[in-house]
């Protein structure tokens, strides 16, 4: 078993190393301490405890036996479609940061560059808080990662549209693809930040995203995620968050499609009286695999989270929630709460969740509640009652189901898109 | 009434923490095939039994030792372990007076006198007990009363000797030799335990109960219980321990199986109080015990309770397999930690059958620097339709040195099932105390009757003896935790 573990890993990195550079910004410690995680543990399976319900490992050695890395050139249609009007589009096309593709940035106070222009200064941020002992995904992300993205709000500076990242990756041949960001909001800064991820390639792809975000004291960033990568796709998704005093830091995460998603959440509430909100909904058919992973990090006192997971798995689709409330010595009056409601529309689908508390602190509040159910019959008896068919009656229950969450979007022309996207799954 | 038992405690701290001198009949040290083979040719077991025990050996040393547990402690070295005493002299007790005086005055120390209890046969809350002193089995009562309805109730190795057809059919369905570290150590080298059958029809007239001690020192316990249920029958079972006050740390590996046939009813309660070590986490039971319960046929309904106050480190997690459509799990637990100790329980119900429902209500409290785990799986499988559960953790924190953890597994692959699953963690109410402190009821006492109150749902559950017996034992376990 472990000789064929590290076998998937070997191949994996032999297959990357002819295709990748040196990698300057993030400190060359980091980048061996990546190469022995990836040695020693090798890709995650489900002997794994974080990994229990996401066996990585198999759907590389499964689906990506070769790498090809071959990316077709990119139609600018496909990124029109995918722009908002009603923010600052910028795009990362397969892992790399393209600014001719992005639009330009007048607004004062901001600060957009790839990666491999950044200062020693600011090299310094970079793999702080995604650590690559602590996953191998995020080593892998380490070793092979592209040419990122630094984007930075100055101080005091409140940026009055919302920033709209898409990634997009564009390839015609089972490709890996590590793209990189580092999102740093100063004292008394804000931002809202949407990330679209999408495939437009033929090919099967594999995307192992790593977001590091800084958010300073006094500073507010609301993030939006929206994932519609589509069947071809695999994605890793890991976001490491810091959040500093009397910050704000909120995420909801929209999960349309894509063969399997794997949601990483990994927010350290690092200093006194902040907050964090995670939102997520999915909705999954077929054989997709959706599975959301959140760490909050209770280190300081008088902070407070909150999260609230909706899923809808349809087909023989498999639905997780893993959420973890971490609450530390210091951390006295935390409020911590964690909600999953999940609801199974077919004999074959599944939901796993696993709601975790773990607490070392005595003056705290916080709790979790999860349920997973049918669609209620009582509400679908009312509403055929009132002459609504069955088939209608059913998605009217589902929308409302849903729409707590997506109500949370505050960018019309997002919310206008996931509603659109999500009846017509439905 | 609380105040004496305070006081008592204070002088104490573990009441039941006095050894008896009982010259023991002992194996030597260590493990290997010799030492199965000695206690297998001690027992007089027959061929089967050897067979039995050899084969969980053999896959035994092939096992690790499980660590995913939320808890650190020095693993045993099973090489350092005595696997076989019992009391000496050892010969057939036909009644009380052949039993040693000394181990009779151990048991009134325990506070289960068998006179009296023999003396009150007859009378409604009488109680049959099975004592487990050091792996084995001394004396059964009532077995006169309790055969008259055909109800089989006695030791382990006597139900080899005597039933060895239900003792072949049933041994092991449950918790299979290798279905893990603990379960396949105990199937090779378990000494005694206690074993019931209900037959068809019979609701058993009175609680059956066993009680284990460990006596001898650097030995580990390694008891068997077996319940089956015949069709339409029931019983309710009670299960005690305690342990001397020793330095080391003793092991205690048990394997609990319960077979529930058609309409059958198993209730089985539990209050565990082994040594939980000293104030300062020195010493103290290693309480590594598999139980699990199958309700094999329809209808039927297996309900655990446990009240957990004892032991340095806890690894419990009291199952129900719903095989039988319409069948029924509850698992009601209250678990207690107090300076070192550490708990990681909590319970499985794996929904196979139609229409199975289970209730999980756990109350976790934590006091000291001790660590409080639930942990909990349900599992609805596909076909189990309008399976229902309902899960409740709490857990309540006293100080800021402990910890309180929850880790429920979910997995649910039926659409027709509906599952609920909260949990909260708080520390005990401020106002609550003021209340009872401005009434003039003391900060202990005021905890005592706060910490009651919270485990009301559980210690409901309870057979009206240990009732009162728990909730004793939750006063004296968080004495001294807050102030």
């Amino acid at each position: 078993m472990i000789a064929e573990k590290s076998q998937v890993t070997r191949q994996l990195m032999e297959g990357l190393q002819k295709l990748s550079s040196k990698i300057a910004f993030i400190p060359d410690e980091e980048i061996v301490s990546a190469i022995r995680q990836l040695e020693e543990k090798g890709l995650p399976n489900n002997k794994h405890e974080d990994y229990k319900y996401c066996n990585i490992e198999s759907f590389i050695r499964r689906e990506f036996k070769t790498l090809d890395q071959t990316f077709n050139p990119l139609d600018l249609k496909v990124i029109e479609a995918y722009k908002l009007e009603d923010a600052i589009n910028l795009v990362v096309l397969n892992g790399n940061y393209s600014e001719a593709l992005s639009e330009k940035v007048i607004a004062k106070g901001i600060t957009i560059k790839s990666l491999n222009e950044i200062t020693s200064s600011e090299k310094n941020y970079i793999a702080s808080q995604a650590k690559s002992s602590s996953d191998s995904l995020i080593a892998l992300n380490t070793v092979f990662c592209g040419n990122g993205l630094f984007f930075k709000v100055e101080k005091g500076n409140v940026i009055p549209m919302p920033v709209h990242i898409i990634y997009l990756n564009n390839n015609s041949a089972p490709s890996l693809s590590n793209a990189r960001n580092f999102i740093h909001i100063e004292s008394g800064a804000e931002l809202t930040l949407i990330e679209s991820f999408i495939n437009s390639g033929g090919g099967k792809i594999f995307s192992n995203y790593v977001s590091e975000k800084l958010v300073d004291e006094n500073a507010k960033l609301t993030c939006y995620t929206f994932q519609n990568e589509g069947p071809l796709s695999y994605s890793v998704h890991t976001n490491a968050v810091k959040v500093n005093t009397y910050a704000h830091y909120s995420n909801t995460t929209i999960t349309l499609s894509g063969e399997l998603v794997r949601n990483n959440h990994n927010i350290e509430l690092a200093a006194a009286s902040c907050e964090a909100h995670l939102n997520g909904l999915f909705i999954t058919k077929g054989t997709q695999l959706v599975d959301n992973h959140t760490l909050i990090d209770h280190q300081m006192p008088h902070c407070e989270s909150n999260e609230l997971y909706k899923g809808i798995a349809n087909g023989k689709s498999i639905g997780v929630f893993n959420g973890k409330i971490f609450v530390r010595k210091d951390a006295q009056k935390t409020n911590a709460y964690q909600s999953s409601k999940n609801i199974l529309m077919s004999d074959d689908a599944t939901i796993n969740t696993k709601p975790q508390l773990e607490i070392y602190a005595d003056d705290v509040k916080c709790s979790h509640g999860t349920s997973t159910g049918k669609i209620d019959m009582d509400a679908l008896f009312y509403l055929k009652a009132r002459g609504i068919g069955e088939e209608n009656a059913r998605k009217l229950l589902l929308q409302a189901f849903a729409e707590e969450v997506i109500n949370k979007i505050e960018v019309d022309s997002l919310k206008e898109r996931v509603l659109h996207l999500f009846e017509k799954t439905l | 009434m609380a105040n004496e038992i305070l006081e008592e405690h204070i002088q104490n701290d573990y009441k039941w923490g006095f050894t008896t001198d009982i010259e023991a009949d002992e194996a030597p040290k260590g493990l290997n095939e010799d030492i199965i083979r000695f206690i297998s040719a001690k027992k007089n077991e027959p061929e089967w039994m050897l067979e039995f025990r050899l084969k969980a050996f053999r896959n035994w040393q092939n096992m690790i030792e499980p660590e995913w547990a939320h808890v650190s402690y020095k693993k045993p070295n099973f090489r350092d372990i005595i696997y076989y005493s019992a009391p000496k002299p050892k010969k057939e007790l036909a009644s009380l007076d052949e039993v040693d005086p000394e181990l009779l005055k151990t048991f009134e120390k325990l506070g289960i006198s068998l006179e009296e209890q023999k003396r009150l046969s007859g009378v409604q809350s009488n109680i049959a007990v099975d004592i487990v002193f050091d792996s084995v089995s001394v004396k059964t009562t009532f077995k006169e009363t309790l055969a008259e309805k055909g109800i089989i109730f006695c030791s382990f190795s006597e139900a080899v000797q005597d039933h060895p057809d239900l003792v072949k059919k049933y041994m092991g369905m449950v918790v299979p030799p290798t279905d893990n570290f603990y379960s396949a150590l105990n199937s090779a080298v378990f000494t005694d335990g206690s074993f019931c059958y209900i037959p068809k029809g019979v609701r058993s007239p009175m609680e059956l109960s066993t009680y284990f001690r460990i006596n001898a020192s650097g030995t580990g316990q390694f008891e068997r219980t077996l319940i089956i249920a015949d069709e339409d029958s029931y019983v309710s079972y009670l299960e005690g321990c305690t342990a001397p006050q020793r330095d080391e740390n003793q092991l205690h590996a048990a394997v609990v199986e319960i077979i529930t046939h058609k309409n059958a009813e198993v209730k089985y309660s539990t209050v565990q109080n082994w040594y939980p070590g000293d104030k300062n986490g020195k010493g103290g039971i290693f309480n590594f015990v598999t139980k699990r319960g199958l309700c094999l046929e329809d209808n039927s309904k297996i309900s655990w309770t446990q009240v957990e106050t004892g032991s340095a480190v806890t690894w419990k997690y009291p199952s129900v397999i719903l095989k039988g459509n319409n069948s029924v799990g509850e698992f009601y637990s209250v678990a207690v930690t107090n300076n070192y100790q550490q708990a990681d329980t909590g319970t499985k119900m794996i929904h196979i059958g139609k229409n199975t429902r289970s209730t999980i209500i756990s109350k976790g409290i934590s006091a000291g620097f001790s660590n409080n785990s639930y942990r909990g799986l349900v599992q609805i499988k596909k076909g189990a339709s309008n399976a229902r559960n309902f899960s409740q953790c709490d857990s309540l924190l006293m100080g800021d040195k402990c910890g309180a953890h929850t880790f429920p597994y979910i997995e649910i692959k039926d659409k027709t099932a509906i599952v609920e699953h909260e949990a909260t963690t708080s520390k005990i109410g401020e106002d609550q105390l003021f209340y009872c402190k401005q009434r003039g009821i003391d900060n202990e006492k005021a905890i005592g009757l706060i910490v009651n109150g919270y485990c009301k749902e559980v210690l409901n559950k309870l057979p009206m003896e240990f009732a009162v017996e728990a909730q004793k034992l939750l006063a004296i376990s968080l004495e001294g935790s807050v102030g």
